[in-house]
């Protein structure tokens, strides 16, 4: 469903993502982990089409994400590490401008804002502008947001950052029953505990270089670790040079 | 003390930061357009008051009173200008910067956190005008001869301008803050709108300057000249810097000295009254700032009809910007003080032509109105201009740090900056018509100058707007808190720059086949062959830059926004 090509970004001082293959199956929940500056938000940054590859590319369900760019945002749902939003909205117009953008039926729109905003406990806010809005609040409404279109691909930068332990177990049970229903699921983050509870699979990026892969129990045989947590096998593969 | 200073350093830091080579902004064509565009316009405004102050001097009996004139209206154009700037600085430095919580979180009371960002905002509001009106000041030095008193006095006087303004404008943002309810503080800056226009046409009602170069409506040249001599008042901070420089140049030492004391102490004594305010009211007008703001107009339907439902007609995606686009425009009320501006500034720019004494002219008036008519499009053209300076160059800026929204969205940057071209299009065409049609119809211009200038407005607003969101979206900034102010950087100059080329190069193009139309039309004669086909080279010539300065810029910005 997601597949990177030699995915390579060069900032001129820094090569941020290098040489980067991955391929994500559809109906499967990816974890992304790595210290901060391996490369993760850029790498996420390049497969949501906002940042222009140096070369290499990126193909969201065999589309093109150079070639077609609206053609494959169209089957993504974004959520940025930071919850920058049109702060002079409320958030039923912000979910309104983001339905005409994903071309969600106007018919069905009311009916699906009301579920996703009761969902994410934001009902009672929905006339209020964002500008008021809590981090979390904020961040809960990104992602109701990037649902509403029902995109075959959730691609997530950090999701529980801000959000409160009843939404971080929301966001988990919502992203479980998602890949139940075979969207693919592509996470970014930097807690080793949620990686480990929820995804199927785990990519380890070190200096814009993809170190390991696989589930928990592959990582830590590679890492030579028998019965450690994910945060171990993490600690070792990203040590210094071990793994490079 | 040593706490403010701590306090400003990071600001000061980063200033230098910026200056550093690795800076990439820093580029010498960049550093090289600023200066030379900043001394030429200190050099304008210094030979302008020269060649003004000199014409004045050599009108007997009048000349010092219509320099003094001047000069008093220098001064209150200036502390009109330093009390409208510090107002919006103080409310965005003392409660709406987004560094304020951090700063508040630091051991160091209320008070300090106040004057150190009072002086940050007094040196924001002020170092354009303190640049810009030495050139005037020294202008008036060299005219009359005056020693080096006066010069130690003009660098007093202002000093104590900008610190009196600074100081009354952050005692009403204080006592606002400390008034207003939680959450509606930003209504200042509405009311601020509202009073500067009110001012504007009450003091234009007032002086009427238009009577001023009419002296028949005056019975005798004592009457005329009571009326240029008109008092000031005596407790206005304004009539103390001006007596004290107008008495430094007449070289009354005393009288100077007295008078800038007055400024002085009056300065220093606002000073201490905004500590006394601040110690009482600053911290808890900040915390009150931090409740949720009020929405300033509820929305608005009337049986199921809203305003949103104009753009229904429009594709999806181009509605969704138009609607996002609106209501971000309106619910920011840091726009409003502008929008009240821009529209006192076009109430006086129709009114001026309403008052033009044209028969009072030794030369035939059809000729004077069709000639003003001619020059009034290139003028209409530099308000157009400003108003897409202000309004619509910032416009991909604003988007902010949301901008990764239009990224990720499956819409294309040439439809979103085609969106946002097609969105200030057609305001601002309605709003160049009305002000050509207006402008003339107060004039009285032949059908053929009212034809021609029409088109010529609706030819010019689409390059001026392309113009304006293709470099928008080649210089944005998206990491500013006031996105506003884009028009001051590099690409706000090019784009003014652009501007003043594609409108100057557009009337110059048709000047030459206007003038033969209208002498022809006047003699009652026919074009002669050559006549006409200059004019339709002309015409098609200025077309076809509207045309290319339309695209161009269009396709340039998409590919700048692109590598962003």
């Amino acid at each position: 469903m997601i597949e990177l090509k030699g995915l390579t970004k060069d900032y001129g001082t820094t090569i941020a993502v290098n040489r980067l293959n991955l391929h994500v199956r559809a109906g499967e929940i990816y974890g992304f982990i790595g210290p901060n500056g391996a490369g993760k938000t850029t790498t996420i940054r390049m497969m949501g089409g906002i940042l222009a590859p140096t070369a290499g590319s990126v193909l969201i369900g065999s589309v093109d994400m150079a070639k077609d760019p609206a053609a494959a945002k169209m089957k993504i749902g974004f959520v940025p590490d930071r919850p920058f939003l049109y702060e002079k909205l409320t958030g039923m117009e912000f979910l309104r401008f983001s339905a005409d953008l994903y071309n969600v039926q106007p018919d069905s729109f009311f009916e699906k804002a009301e579920r996703l905003l009761r969902q994410f406990a934001l009902w009672d806010w929905s006339g209020e502008i964002i500008e008021a809005y809590s981090h979390g609040m904020k961040q809960r409404l990104i992602i109701a947001c990037a649902l509403l279109h029902e995109p075959q691909i959730l691609i997530i930068d950090e999701p529980m950052v801000g959000l409160d332990p009843a939404a971080v177990r929301m966001v988990k049970d919502i992203l479980q029953e998602l890949a139940a229903k075979n969207t693919t699921v592509f996470v970014s983050t930097h807690t080793l505990s949620i990686a480990e509870d929820l995804c199927h699979r785990i990519g380890v990026i070190h200096k814009g270089s993809l170190l390991a892969e696989g589930t928990v129990q592959e990582l830590k045989h590679v890492a030579n670790l028998g019965e450690a947590r994910l945060e171990e096998v993490f600690l070792t593969i990203t040590k210094e040079d071990t793994f490079l | 003390m040593m706490d403010a200073f701590s306090l400003i350093r990071p600001r000061l830091l980063s200033a230098i930061n910026s200056l550093r080579p690795d800076n990439k902004k820093n580029s010498w064509i960049r550093v090289l357009m600023f200066a030379v565009l900043g001394i030429v316009f200190w050099i304008g405004i210094f030979v302008v008051f020269y060649r003004v102050l000199s014409y004045f001097q050599s009108v007997q009996e009048f000349g010092d009173i219509l320099a003094m004139k001047l000069l008093a209206m220098v001064v209150m154009t200036f502390f009109a200008l330093l009390i409208f700037s510090n107002i919006i600085n103080c409310l965005s430095h003392l409660y709406l910067s987004q560094d304020l919580p951090f700063i508040h979180s630091l051991p160091v009371d209320a008070a300090t956190v106040f004057f150190s960002r009072w002086l940050i905002s007094t040196f924001d509001s002020s170092w354009m005008v303190v640049a810009f009106s030495l050139p005037a000041f020294l202008s008036y030095g060299l005219i009359y001869h005056a020693g080096p008193l006066y010069y130690a006095v003009v660098l007093l006087a202002i000093a104590f301008l900008c610190v009196i303004a600074a100081a009354l404008s952050s005692a009403v943002v204080l006592l606002g803050a400390a008034i207003l309810p939680a959450g509606r503080i930003r209504t200042i800056l509405v009311m601020l709108g509202f009073f500067l226009v009110l001012l504007l046409v009450l003091a234009l009602r007032l002086i009427r300057p238009e009577q001023l170069v009419n002296p028949d409506s005056f019975a005798t040249v004592v009457l005329y000249l009571n009326s240029m001599q008109t008092a000031d008042f005596a407790f206005l901070p304004t009539t103390w810097i001006t007596d004290a420089l107008r008495t430094a140049l007449q070289g009354e030492i005393k009288n100077s000295l007295f008078h800038i004391a007055l400024a002085g102490s009056f300065a220093f004594t606002m000073i201490f009254i905004n500590d006394i305010i601040a110690r009482v009211s600053y911290f808890q007008g900040f915390s009150r700032a931090q409740t949720t703001p009020q929405r300033l107009f509820k929305p608005f339907s009337y049986k199921g009809f809203s305003w949103e439902s104009l753009f229904n007609l429009l594709p999806r995606a181009a509605r969704a910007f138009a609607v996002k686009e609106v209501r971000t425009f309106f619910r920011d009320s840091t726009q409003w003080p502008q929008l009240f501006l821009m529209a006192a500034l076009i109430a006086i720019y129709l009114y001026n032509f309403s008052v033009l004494p044209l028969d009072k002219s030794p030369i035939r008036t059809v000729y004077l109105q069709n000639l003003f008519s001619f020059l009034n499009m290139g003028l209409a053209a530099f308000v157009l201009a400003a108003l897409a300076a202000r309004f619509v160059f910032p416009a991909v800026s604003m988007e902010g740090r949301a901008f990764w929204i239009v990224q990720a969205a499956p819409v294309s940057l040439r439809t979103f900056l085609w969106i946002k071209f097609f969105l200030y299009c057609l305001p601002l065409t309605i709003l160049a018509e009305i002000l050509i049609i207006a402008s003339n119809l107060l004039l009285s211009v032949t059908p053929f100058i009212m034809v021609l200038s029409a088109v010529t407005m609706f030819c010019l607003v689409p390059p001026v707007v392309a113009l304006a969101i293709g470099l928008g979206a080649s210089y944005p900034n998206f990491q500013s808190e006031n996105p506003a102010q884009a028009v001051t950087s590099f690409g706000g100059l090019l784009f003014m720059l652009f501007c003043f080329g594609l409108i100057a190069a557009v009337i110059i193009l048709e000047a030459g086949p206007v003038y033969y139309v209208f002498m022809s039309d006047i003699r009652g004669r026919t074009l002669t062959l050559w006549q006409m086909a200059w004019l339709v080279i002309s015409f098609t010539l200025a077309f076809l830059l509207c045309l290319a300065a339309t695209l161009y810029p269009m396709i340039i910005g998409e590919r700048r926004l692109s590598i962003e």
